[in-house]
């Protein structure tokens, strides 16, 4: 319609050689993989090192202002073999009020239409971005039949300047409209914390600008804040084993050993902490009592009692979940996964290839404030109840 | 798509004297205008000001007085054309323009904050977006009154709609009927919405415009209601039989009792920790037992002094939807439901949602309140409300779903 004139001209098409779009395509997923992290810790500079190295891959960047898909700039760039290629995405001016999926979502399906489908594509966020906000709108639910799906979450840290980040409130700037959580209460939450609670993977950036012991307390303090994601350290946001570490990370439907680092345990970090349970093999009876443990916790923020005698232990134990992953065993042989992000989460079939033997318990990990591990275990063994 | 010939095609920039190769316009191409070349991006982009006045068919008052460049001619007898001739419709439906004028609302009656630039602020904020209000009684009677004047209104735009009559025709009848009752009509100007109600003909999938077709015997045709009134919009749609000839087709009546079946299907678990994750397992289950498939681009969504907010419906299984219905929520469930593919496309007026195969799809919606003790459909049908179900036409050759038809009230 009229209304929906963007300024800035589109991207000229081709019209010779359009049309044999191969059908199979579609049903092929690309990967997307948030990209966040504070001004100079090294963003550009991983963006560029992305786009220019020889990779044989076709990836598409783009930048996104405000951390809000609906600012979602309209221009990407995508690399094809070293060559780097602008394109202007249709981002509608679309009705939010009863369309479900996201627009920059559908922005960026439409563009793979017309163009074909990239390989990866990288979504750079700016420095102030809360990735919680963004993840739901691209962990695009499985009916839907997106082509595309979120792979992951990077952010990269600045090895000399994030423990001043994540201490300095005169550093940090979330605006407060757009951010789930008030942090009047309690110990500061930085955006540095956000970025470093959501991240799958974390880059720990200009590590050459800093000692040997200074790098170590870095490392520790971000593990024990998100003990969940792998660390990379690095240079000049060169990352080697690009494909290794950045790319196929399938965060969010699969998960791993849930290893968390040693230093998980530990409370270095004041705001944010990483708690990891045991949870028993249930049976098939007792998943409904997961979900609505998990609803409960996720949706509701709160922890049901594990009985009345100990509400009053309970009662001002306010907790925010970030992050949430867990592997659930059953006692048919087969196994569920849970991935949660803020109140999103979904309990899914375990990939078939995973093997279950030698796992005697589940796992369940989860990244955020006010985390107790013997609390949360007591309250979820009290709700699914024995098998 | 052929390909022409590429020899001697010029540039189309002002100050350009190059030759153009393949390059088009994209935006000149989904209007269905050919033609648009241009040598490079570069020049593109410097004619860009002045050249994307072609994109502009029908948009300002001008329009009605100047046919856009690329219309079928207007029917000699009529003067109605088809603004997008060379676009690819899906199905046989084609818009019959010109569109009437906007209709006006009086200045007495209170309107919501896009009237005028068509941008709903209001829901543009966090608390549109993210938190589900819970309504006190006050408010919750509000509801229950915009919600029953929007019945009323939708009963009268259904009585009307026979073979013969435009959408244009119910529009007007649907705008006179909602300022008889001191209300606006939320969908006009809304995100710049022409017209003061949605009219879906078969394949539309929801958002139709209401123009100048008639509609003929055989038709299937889904009104959307919505009313602003005392501070609130009150949300309600139906499909209706247009003519005996739609009631005794049995794809039609397939499709509209799978969908009329899905809502009521769907209410049914609607209560005070009912998960909103739920309706669309429902819904899918039921859509599948008809042989139907469910459309998964529009979702229900929170009603209250807003007209779209949270918490969002999907209607198709598996989603990830977050939270549970409390007492005082208010949102729609409103399932579309479709004979084939559930994919959808856009006309190039941005509204017109049809599916990709141009078979029929059909829609009914309510405006609910959970309750303490489960939930009350605030726009229920009245017991002279026009429409309801239909039983399915006896079939001779195939055996499928011989009168299945559940005849239950939707209320």
């Amino acid at each position: 319609m009229e209304f929906g004139e963007d300024d800035a001209p589109p991207i000229l098409v081709n019209v010779d050689g359009a049309g044999n779009e191969d059908e199979d395509s579609k049903h092929l997923k690309v990967p997307i993989t948030i990209v966040t992290g504070y001004l100079g810790a090294g963003k550009t500079t991983l963006m560029n090192y992305i786009l220019n190295e020889q990779h044989g891959k076709k990836i598409a960047v783009i930048l996104n202002e405000f951390g809000d898909s609906a600012d979602i700039e309209k221009t990407l760039t995508v690399n094809t073999g070293g060559e780097q290629v602008q394109e202007w995405l249709e981002v509608g001016n679309g009705c939010i009020c009863c369309s479900v999926k996201d627009q920059g979502v559908n922005a960026i399906e439409s563009l793979m239409d017309k163009k074909g489908a990239f390989d990866y594509i990288l979504l750079e966020t700016t420095g102030l971005a809360d990735p919680g906000n963004l993840a739901p709108l691209f962990w695009v639910d499985e009916g839907l039949g997106s082509t595309i799906y979120l792979d992951g979450i990077v952010t990269l840290v600045d090895a000399k300047n994030i423990l001043k980040s994540l201490d300095d409130p005169a550093q940090d700037a979330i605006p407060t409209e757009g951010h789930d959580y008030d942090s009047h209460v309690g110990p500061l939450m930085t955006t540095a914390h956000l970025q470093i609670s959501h991240a799958d993977i974390i880059v720990l950036n200009k590590s050459d600008l800093v000692s040997a012991e200074e790098l170590e307390a870095v490392r520790e303090r971000i593990e024990s804040i998100n003990g969940l994601a792998k660390l990379q350290v690095t240079q000049q946001g060169q990352v080697p084993n690009l494909q290794e570490f950045l790319l196929d990370l399938h965060a969010y439907d699969s998960v791993d050993a849930l290893e968390i680092s040693k230093k998980g345990h530990s409370h270095l970090d004041p705001t944010i902490s990483t708690i990891s349970i045991s949870t028993p093999i249930i049976t098939v009876d007792q998943l409904p009592d997961l979900d609505s443990w998990l609803q409960s916790i996720l949706w509701e923020s709160k922890l049901p009692l594990p009985h009345a005698s100990s509400s009053g232990d309970y009662a001002n134990f306010a907790h925010e979940i970030h992050r949430l992953k867990a592997w659930i065993p059953l006692v048919n042989g087969e196994a569920k996964i849970v991935q949660g992000v803020r109140d999103v989460f979904e309990i899914l079939d375990a990939p078939s290839n995973v093997s279950t033997e030698g796992r005697l318990e589940g796992k369940m990990v989860l990244v955020g404030k006010g985390l107790s591990s013997t609390k949360f275990e007591e309250s979820l063994l009290t709700t699914i109840g024995p098998n | 798509m052929s390909t022409e010939a590429p020899a001697l095609r010029k540039c189309n920039g002002a100050d350009c004297d190059n030759d153009a190769g393949t390059l088009q316009c994209p935006t000149c191409l989904k209007l269905g205008m050919t033609g648009s070349f241009f040598c490079s991006q570069d020049c593109f982009k410097r004619n860009w000001s002045t050249h994307k006045a072609v994109h502009k068919p029908k948009s300002g008052f001008l329009s009605s007085f100047f046919p856009p460049k690329v219309v079928s001619e207007p029917d000699l007898d009529t003067g109605l054309y088809n603004p997008f001739p060379t676009y690819p419709f899906s199905g046989s439906l084609r818009p019959a323009y010109p569109l009437s004028e906007r209709r006006a609302v009086p200045k007495s009656i209170p309107h919501p904050d896009y009237w005028q630039d068509g941008v709903p602020k209001s829901e543009r904020t966090r608390k549109g977006r993210m938190q589900i209000e819970i309504l006190n009684k006050e408010q919750q009677e509000g509801m229950r009154k915009v919600c029953r004047l929007g019945r009323e209104v939708l009963d009268i735009a259904a009585a009307a709609a026979v073979p013969g009559v435009t959408t244009d025709y119910i529009d007007e009848i649907v705008h006179k009927a909602c300022l008889e009752r001191d209300s606006y009509p939320s969908p006009l100007n809304y995100g710049n919405f022409p017209k003061s109600v949605c009219t879906s003909p078969n394949e539309v999938i929801c958002h139709g415009i209401p123009d100048q077709r008639a509609l003929v015997d055989g038709d299937i045709l889904n009104i959307d209601v919505t009313l602003y009134h005392g501070g609130f919009h009150g949300d309600l749609n139906e499909t209706y039989y247009i003519g005996d000839k739609a009631k005794a087709d049995p794809d039609a009546v397939r499709v509209v009792e799978a969908a009329r079946e899905c809502l009521a299907e769907a209410i049914k678990s609607v209560k005070p920790g009912g998960l909103f994750r739920e309706y669309g397992n429902i819904i899918e289950k039921h859509a599948k037992t008809k042989n139907c498939s469910v459309i998964k681009t529009y979702c229900g969504h929170g009603i209250n002094s807003l007209f779209h907010c949270s918490p969002n419906i999907p209607h198709y299984a598996k989603n990830k939807a977050v939270g549970a219905a409390k007492p005082g929520m208010c949102f729609t469930i409103e399932p579309m439901i479709a004979l084939g593919t559930y994919r959808d496309k856009t006309w190039p007026d941005d509204w017109t949602s049809v599916t990709q195969d141009g078979k029929r799809t059909a829609q009914f919606e309510h405006t609910l309140l959970v309750t303490e003790e489960g939930v009350e459909i605030l726009t229920a049908r009245l017991p002279n409300s026009a429409g309801g179900p239909v039983a399915m036409p006896a079939v001779e050759t195939n055996g499928k779903a011989n009168g299945v038809t559940n005849s239950e009230k939707s209320s």
